[in-house]
């Protein structure tokens, strides 16, 4: 289909005798946003960073963009891994900003090295992505310098810049203080609403009630149950689900 | 007066041999000890055994002992090298492998989730080395890098027992012809100016490396 940008084929992973995920199915859409749900050590980040090669999968296939990363658990080579990986970009619960560089220098490392465009170019690209997250004032800044919402915003800026076809993120509100919370999930909303292909593993109800297409919840490696918001969180279908959510709210 | 003088260029002469060899075995000890820290760190196992035991040998010994090994036991084996060699040789082993230990723990302060962001960002393995990695390291390394630097300056006196004219054995020689003390303050102040000098370079080094933390 013309429209799938992922593609997740009876997934499978161990590390060493804990199997970690048990056969995961997936197909996300352009422009889903999709929430994933789950209790602590359910696999979630796992099955995020199978996505983009941080973990290596035992079994199955993954395809981005109609493209093979990996079938029967076989990864292609590396210079098309790099190619079928370039389009996906991923923002960290601990944001992972280079500490060494400015908040400019953190959002053109990768488009001047990697995409090969002009410094010219890659500055005025990052200008415009800060204004967007609302930051253009840190521009010369040090992330130390930054208070963590401010630093995952210019993660996700960074992320953007290398202009990606599927945005993954982990748990990208945990680390935060509660009250900075709120100006990373506006980002976020505001990619949403943009149509940006989101995959978003969080614990945060509210955004993935209001801003995700599609929910799916985990547990024990597996996708337990998925549907859109509404009917997920007002009827929920199966026993583990049910206990999860009313533990949550 | 004159003879003060006479004892300063006999002095400066010594201390050109004290700063050939500290010069020397800093710049072959640290780019060797990167290395040995990398191999320490490799995924191949018997090259990082390899590195760990020459890092235990070279930090378990006394530097005194290596010297004279390398001095005196190689050439039993046929092994004869010119003095200077020989005293570059012992520096640099036992220098580079505490260098290993302060860039593999360096290596090691780096988090994780610097490679990842990276690897996301399709940024290759060297370049991640090169441009992520290593400017990190190194603000993290300088500070103990600071200190080994300046014991060895002092260090170098220890070939001495080479009789070598190095300043400490020269400044020695002049104290015990002249029955006068001068030459040891002269080279008391040699060695504290050239660890002051170092002290002060490594202050401007730690500054620009640092000027990023909070
Ligand atoms: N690198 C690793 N090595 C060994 N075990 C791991 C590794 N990463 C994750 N695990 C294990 O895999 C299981 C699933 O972890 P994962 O981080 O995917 O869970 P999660 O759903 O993201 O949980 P959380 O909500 O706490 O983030 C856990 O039992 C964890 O201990
Ligand atoms: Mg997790």
């Amino acid at each position: 289909m013309a429209n799938t940008m992922l593609e997740l084929t009876g997934i499978h992973k161990s590390f060493g005798e804990n199997q970690v995920l048990r056969g995961i199915d997936l197909i996300v859409d352009k422009g889903e946003v999709v929430a994933i749900l789950g209790p602590s050590g359910s696999g979630k980040s796992t099955m995020l960073r199978c996505i983009n090669h941080l973990e290596t999968i035992d079994k199955g296939d993954i395809k981005i963009k109609n493209q093979t990363l990996a079938e029967n658990g076989i990864y292609v080579d590396e210079k098309k891994q790099r190619e079928v990986l370039s389009a996906t970009g991923m923002v960290f619960q601990q944001f992972n900003l280079f500490p060494h560089m400015t908040v400019i220098e953190n959002l053109i490392e990768a488009p001047i090295y990697v995409k090969k465009i002009s410094r010219d170019e890659a500055i005025k690209t990052a200008e415009s992505l800060l204004e967007k997250v609302g930051l253009s004032e840190v521009r010369d800044r040090y992330p130390a310098r930054l208070s963590g919402g401010q630093q995952q915003r210019v993660a996700i800026a960074r992320a953007l810049a290398m202009m990606p076809d599927i945005l993954l993120f982990d748990e990208p509100t945990s680390a935060l203080d509660p009250e900075l919370t709120g100006e990373v999930l506006k980002t976020m909303r505001e990619l949403a609403a943009e149509h940006m292909t989101m995959i978003v593993v969080t614990h945060e109800m509210a955004f993935a009630r209001e801003a995700a297409s599609r929910v799916i919840f985990m547990a024990g490696g597996v996708i337990v149950e998925e549907n859109n918001p509404k009917d997920f969180f007002n009827n929920p279908k199966e026993e583990r689900t049910k206990l999860f959510l009313r533990n949550m709210l | 007066m004159e003879k003060f003088l006479n004892m300063t260029v006999l002095i400066f002469q010594g201390a050109g041999v004290t700063l050939e060899i500290f010069f020397i075995t800093l710049i072959l000890a640290l780019p060797i000890g990167a290395l040995a820290a990398l191999g320490r760190l490799s995924k191949i196992k018997p090259l990082s055994l390899l590195m760990e035991f020459y890092v235990w040998i070279m930090r378990g010994t006394p530097l005194m002992l290596q010297l004279l090994f390398v001095y005196f036991a190689l050439p039993v084996v046929g092994l004869r090298l010119p003095d200077i060699a020989a005293a570059l040789l012992a520096f640099t082993l036992n220098y580079a492998a505490y260098f290993a230990e302060i860039f593999r723990a360096g290596l090691q302060a780096i988090p994780r989730g610097q490679f990842e962001a990276s690897k996301v960002l399709g940024l290759s393995h060297w370049h991640t080395m090169k441009r992520i990695v290593f400017p990190q390291v190194l603000r993290i390394v300088l500070p103990p890098i600071s200190n080994e630097t300046i014991n060895l300056v002092k260090d170098t006196s220890l070939i001495y027992i080479l009789a070598m004219n190095d300043l400490l054995r020269v400044a020695r020689t002049i104290v015990q012809r002249e029955f006068d003390m001068t030459p040891f303050l002269i080279a008391a102040i040699f060695y504290l100016a050239m660890t002051a000098v170092l002290t002060w370079a490594f202050k401007k080094l730690e500054a620009h490396y640092g000027k990023y933390d909070a």
